[in-house]
């Protein structure tokens, strides 16, 4: 199982590369969002997941990666890819302003505090005359699905790696370290408030890049679709859902969520999505480290893994 | 003259009205092991938060190695080899047993970029003089009482500290357990590190101490052998008498 998953992935990896032109144009568009919906998960993974601290805040970092690209092109006339690099550049300057005094907060008020801080920019944006007030910006046309598909393919895939290097890194356990207890992991030696910037900034420049892309791709942005904080609680369920904390988890609760609500906004009605919503908080019930800790687990515990996860909500 | 390990000169700290710790001056010489006792509410545990730099002092300075420490954070007091143990524990719940000490061996005061597999064979080597490697990949959380006083000790050891604070390691274990833990605190100390060692039991007390100190309301009365100590009138009505009623 150990030595097959290397292969497996590779496989995966150049059957996804290779989807543009196996695939038709619908299932295309679909993967897109995914992709990015992936890529958002696994930066929620850094900050949220390894560093446990809950951000609602990451919406930000795609809003301002949209908008760095949206007025890159549009208004200076450059093109996409510095405007990738301005977007990059405002989410590292915002987490670094930004995060030190918003992670001094812990738990609940980290996470309120990143929710208004989300809805402070939106505002910002709102009255911005180079981003388009509240009307927008519309940038150029480019027709190539597959361009964007690929683009958002690579950037999944780095942000994998990264969350792979995380995940065998000296950072990387004192981010874990930090998530399982703050104050034992400062008296051992670790710099917790500049690892949690970092920790922030890594998260937003991943984000900010799937912004970017975005925002080409759909050729039009505004306050509100910039700075969605319903995709902020989108990427956390999927992290959640898929295991936070782990490699492949967010992926692969990106991939089956999306894929899920795909086909019941097509085939069915709201209620439908009602009935998602419950499966998901069952799902974080009965397996709150996710599915890849459940398929880790299960075969060895079998139904006292779900039995064990409930006591420890003290029901 | 050997410079101390560390020196407090004149620390106090003040809670609102509440002064904590008021004007207390030590000197901790290498290889020293000095108990700190004094009734509950003598400003012991904040003395070593002081010392670890979880809290700051409100006035002194506190001296590791002849350097002064008093305006760092207790993450480069944890580099200079400053290790603590909390009276409240503080595992790393979700991580195994030999993960927890990990993080001290890739901390610390390691200054180089240790790899994760190094870290955990120095880890498990602190497992196995504290008797833990059997448990090495159990969650921190699923621990009995001894076990995760030995897991403090050993995460802390792993930092390869100069000078170990330890906050009531015993509290809450029984006779028996008390003692393999105080034999723990013997391995821990013939490396030849200083300690200071904060404790209710007497037995404990004297079977460690080099040398004792006395706490009261945040105030040092008394200072000295063991023998000295534990004979001394003011001590005995401050600490020793109420705990005989
Ligand atoms: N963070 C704090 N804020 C306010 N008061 C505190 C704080 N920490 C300790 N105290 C108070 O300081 C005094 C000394 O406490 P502590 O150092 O824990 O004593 P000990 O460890 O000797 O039992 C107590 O009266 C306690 O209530
Ligand atoms: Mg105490």
């Amino acid at each position: 199982m150990k030595r097959l998953l290397p292969v497996l992935l590779i496989g995966v990896v150049g059957v996804l590369i290779a989807l543009p032109w196996i695939a038709g144009p619908t299932l295309i568009q679909f993967a897109i969002n995914a992709l990015m919906l992936a890529t958002l998960a696994q930066g929620w993974n850094i900050i949220g997941g390894f560093a446990g601290y809950a951000s609602f805040g990451n919406s930000i970092f795609f809003g301002l990666g949209s908008y760095g690209v949206a007025i890159a092109m549009v208004q200076w006339n450059l093109p996409f890819g510095v405007g990738l690099a301005v977007g990059v550049v405002f989410s590292v300057v915002f987490a670094l302003a930004m995060g030190v005094p918003v992670l001094r907060l812990r738990g609940h008020y980290f996470a309120i505090a990143t929710l208004a801080l989300s809805q402070v920019m939106s505002a910002i944006f709102s009255n911005l005359d180079i981003a388009g007030r509240n009307i927008g910006l519309v940038l150029p046309l480019l027709r190539s699905d597959t361009l964007f598909y690929e683009l958002s393919l690579a950037l999944l895939i780095v942000a994998t790696l990264i969350v792979f290097w995380l995940s065998r890194s000296r950072f990387g356990f004192g981010l874990i370290a930090i998530r399982e207890n703050e104050d034992a992991a400062q008296s051992m030696g670790v710099n917790t408030t500049r690892y949690k910037v970092l920790a922030f900034t890594l998260a937003g420049i991943l984000s900010s890049l799937a912004g970017g892309i975005h925002a080409y791709w759909i050729t039009f942005i505004d306050p509100n679709s910039a700075f969605d904080l319903s995709l902020n609680v989108k990427m956390i369920i999927m992290a959640v859902f898929g295991g936070p904390g782990s490699v492949l988890g967010p992926v692969i609760g990106a991939a089956l969520l999306s894929g899920v609500s795909e086909l019941l906004s097509s085939t069915l009605s709201s209620v439908a999505s009602l009935f998602f919503g419950l499966v998901i908080v069952i799902a974080v019930i009965l397996m709150p480290k996710g599915l890849t800790d459940c398929w880790l687990k299960f075969p060895v515990s079998r139904w006292h893994y779900f039995i064990h996860n409930i006591r420890q909500y003290r029901l | 003259m050997t410079t101390p390990i560390l020196s407090l000169k004149n620390i106090s700290k003040r809670f609102g009205g509440l002064l904590a710790v008021n004007g207390v001056h030590v000197d901790i010489m290498p290889g020293e092991t000095v108990g700190l006792i004094g009734p509950n509410g003598a400003g012991k545990t904040t003395l070593v938060s002081l010392i670890s730099g979880t809290l700051t002092p409100t006035t002194g300075d506190i001296l590791f190695q002849g350097k002064n420490i008093t305006a760092l954070p207790a993450f480069e007091r944890a580099r200079l080899g400053i290790g603590r143990t909390f009276q409240i524990m503080k595992p790393f719940p979700g991580l195994s047993v030999l993960d927890n000490v990990a993080v001290g061996a890739l901390y610390g005061t390691t200054t180089t970029n240790k790899s994760l597999s190094q870290a955990r064979d120095e880890a498990m080597e602190w497992l196995r003089r504290m008797d833990l490697h059997l448990k090495a990949e159990q969650r921190a959380d699923e621990l009995g009482g001894p076990d995760r006083k030995r897991l403090e000790l050993a995460k802390a050891m792993a930092m390869k500290p100069t000078l170990l604070l330890l906050d009531e390691v015993m509290a809450g274990l029984n006779l028996v357990e008390i003692d393999e833990v105080i034999d723990a605190i013997k391995v821990v100390r013939e490396t030849g590190i200083s300690i200071l060692v904060i404790e209710h039991m007497m037995k404990v007390i004297q079977s460690l101490s080099d040398r004792l100190l006395v706490l009261h309301h945040g105030q040092q009365i008394m200072a000295g052998t063991p023998q000295e100590v534990l004979n001394d009138p003011r001590v005995i009505e401050a600490y020793l008498g109420k705990r005989r009623v």
